[in-house]
């Protein structure tokens, strides 16, 4: 049997690669970590300082004015379980994470998205590799994110980033290439600046595939980070991962039944805001 | 914080609670944890008892078949690599896992699918079950399953059914849904029987959907059965989660290789079957 004898082991020769990066770029890889647990630490404290009754209250305002009452009772709702279940401060640093990693997707897909709506050598560039992107199982995305920042909430949130990328920039570039023709001639022909064009028709009209790929960003982000849990991440999924090794089932499930409820409110809450955008209901 | 809290009484319900289920549940749970783990090992045996290249070789040849030369050949190097790198046992049992999983929540699945397409009122019960499994992330699946049957396949298993059931569900449903009218009027104007009816008009039209459904419900089925090497299921996900706990990079690298092969392979196979299907169904 000498077929089975020969080892090619790619991990032996990619070890050294990530071990040099590790040795000359740390000074980048500290640099990024200092900027994200400041951000983390800045929204963290700004969710945990007011008194939890008041950041629920806070939130159902909000929730009333952004989509309807309903959403507003069932957000107050979802927020005061996650506090009489004790799990107050791990969901405040989920959401933490979520609302971090969700705005740096944003922030890297829109534009990419519009770029490709508009460039169809771009679009063509980007669809295989969102195609692989969006197959390849979330796990395999926490593995390069530790190689580099090792345990704890920088990759955890660099992996989620990257993750919640693809459905945005799907749904963006969707969104742009379905702008009906005829609203952007009469933009044309009323003599209207790009930049007014942008925002005042292509934008709105826009909108509700956008929200469609926000509501989809959230969750899978979401998912992510509750995965990352197992990484030292922190928050609800740490809960989950502590109450699955000690066996400690009603922690598990507590923690399990937080996420569900903090899922539940991102979800309704960006669904909400959707319909609110889409009068003719396209959802 | 000294707000009120109900996690002490909530952990002790839950505690006494699955103290009770497993006392009296025992056959119950005993018998579903033997089922499980039995229909895995015969899967197993059956995809571990060649040598790799011969699976290598019949995942080429059903690539050729469906897709292409070039695929196949691609796609049987590859899964020599994952041999050569020395994680074929793991990748074997992620196969059979994906494979038990997908076909039991298809199993269901296919079933309530076309009774939710046919009868709306079923389906006004289904779809915001449906939304619920959804929403919630996968990895929580885990707990009530690892609460009920321990550690083992049988719980990777169960969560991976829970989560590979909605997609095929749902997309039977809206399969069956879709039949254009005129071809509903046109078997009921030449009198077929309500047999014929399904087989012949309604279930070639939501054959694009069905298939479309079982890619995802596979796809799924993949990502949690990687999540599902936490709880001591085997395969490519445990040896991912060693090592990246114990931060061995080379074995991290090597097993994410080999599951996005794997993911890569089964994607592509899936969709160009789905494909050549519709090809048929027109």
């Amino acid at each position: 049997m000498t077929l089975t004898d020969i080892r090619f082991s790619p991990g032996e020769f990619l070890a050294p690669v990530v071990d040099w990066l590790n040795a000359n770029m740390h000074g980048l890889f500290v640099a990024i970590s200092r900027v994200v647990e400041a951000v983390l630490g800045f929204v963290e404290s700004a969710l945990l300082a007011p008194h939890p009754y008041v950041l629920i209250g806070i939130v159902v305002v909000a929730a009333y004015f952004v989509a309807q009452v309903r959403v507003a009772i069932f957000a107050g709702l979802m927020l005061a379980f996650c506090l009489f279940s004790g799990l107050w401060v791990a969901s405040m640093q989920t959401i933490a994470l979520v609302a971090v990693a969700v705005l740096i997707s944003v922030a890297i897909a829109f534009p990419l998205g519009v770029l490709a709506a508009r460039v169809k050598r771009v679009d063509d560039a980007f669809l295989p590799i969102l195609n692989i992107m969006q197959t390849v199982p979330p796990w395999v995305y926490l593995i390069p994110a530790v190689m580099l920042f090792s345990l704890g909430r920088v990759p955890a949130i660099i992996a989620t980033i990257v993750y919640g990328i693809p459905p945005m920039l799907r749904l963006t570039t969707l969104a742009f290439k379905q702008l009906p023709k005829d609203l952007l001639e009469l933009g044309q022909a009323s003599g209207a600046s790009p930049r007014d064009i942008l925002f005042k028709i292509e934008l709105p009209t826009a909108a509700p595939t956008l929200l469609v790929g926000l509501n989809q960003c959230i969750l899978m982000s979401l998912a992510m980070v509750v995965l990352a849990g197992l990484v030292g991440a922190g928050g609800l999924g740490a809960e989950v991962t502590r109450g699955l090794s000690r066996m400690e089932m009603g922690l598990g499930l507590r923690a399990g039944l937080a996420i569900v409820a903090v899922a539940l409110l991102l979800d309704r809450l960006s669904r909400g805001a959707l319909q609110r955008h889409s009068p003719s209901k396209l959802v | 914080m000294n707000t009120p809290d109900f996690s002490e009484p909530f952990d002790a319900a839950i505690d006494s609670g699955l103290e009770w289920l497993s006392e009296n549940g025992e056959f119950v749970f005993d018998t579903l944890n033997t089922g499980l783990s039995g229909i895995y090992k015969a899967v197993l045996w059956c995809i571990a008892f060649p040598p790799y290249y011969v699976i290598a070789l019949i995942i080429g040849l059903i690539g050729w078949r469906v897709i292409g030369s070039r695929f196949a050949i691609l796609a049987g190097l590859a899964l020599g690599l994952c041999a050569l790198i020395g994680l074929w046992p793991e990748t074997v049992s992620t196969l059979a896992l994906v494979i038990t999983a997908t076909v039991l929540a298809l199993v269901v699945a296919i079933p309530l699918g076309v009774l939710a397409g046919l009868a709306p009122a079923f389906d006004r019960v289904v779809d915001p079950c449906l939304d619920l499994v959804q929403t919630m992330p996968p990895y929580i699946y885990l707990l009530p399953a690892i609460a009920l049957l321990g550690y083992g396949p049988a719980t990777a298993l169960l969560a991976t059914f829970i989560v590979a059931v909605p997609p095929a569900l749902r997309l039977t449903s809206l399969g069956i849904r879709m039949t254009p009218r005129e071809f509903i009027e046109l078997g009921d104007a030449s009198g077929v029987t309500g047999w014929q009816m399904f087989f012949k008009i309604r279930l070639p039209f939501a054959m694009p959907s069905i298939m479309a459904g079982v890619n995802q419900s596979l796809m799924m089925a993949f990502g949690m059965v990687v999540i599902a090497g936490i709880v001591g299921s085997g395969g490519l996900g445990e040896s991912i989660y060693g090592a990246v706990r114990t931060l061995d990079i080379a074995k991290s690298i090597n097993a994410a290789i080999a599951i996005v092969i794997l993911t890569m392979i089964l994607d592509r196979l899936a969709q160009a079957a789905a494909r050549s299907r519709v090809g048929e169904g027109q």
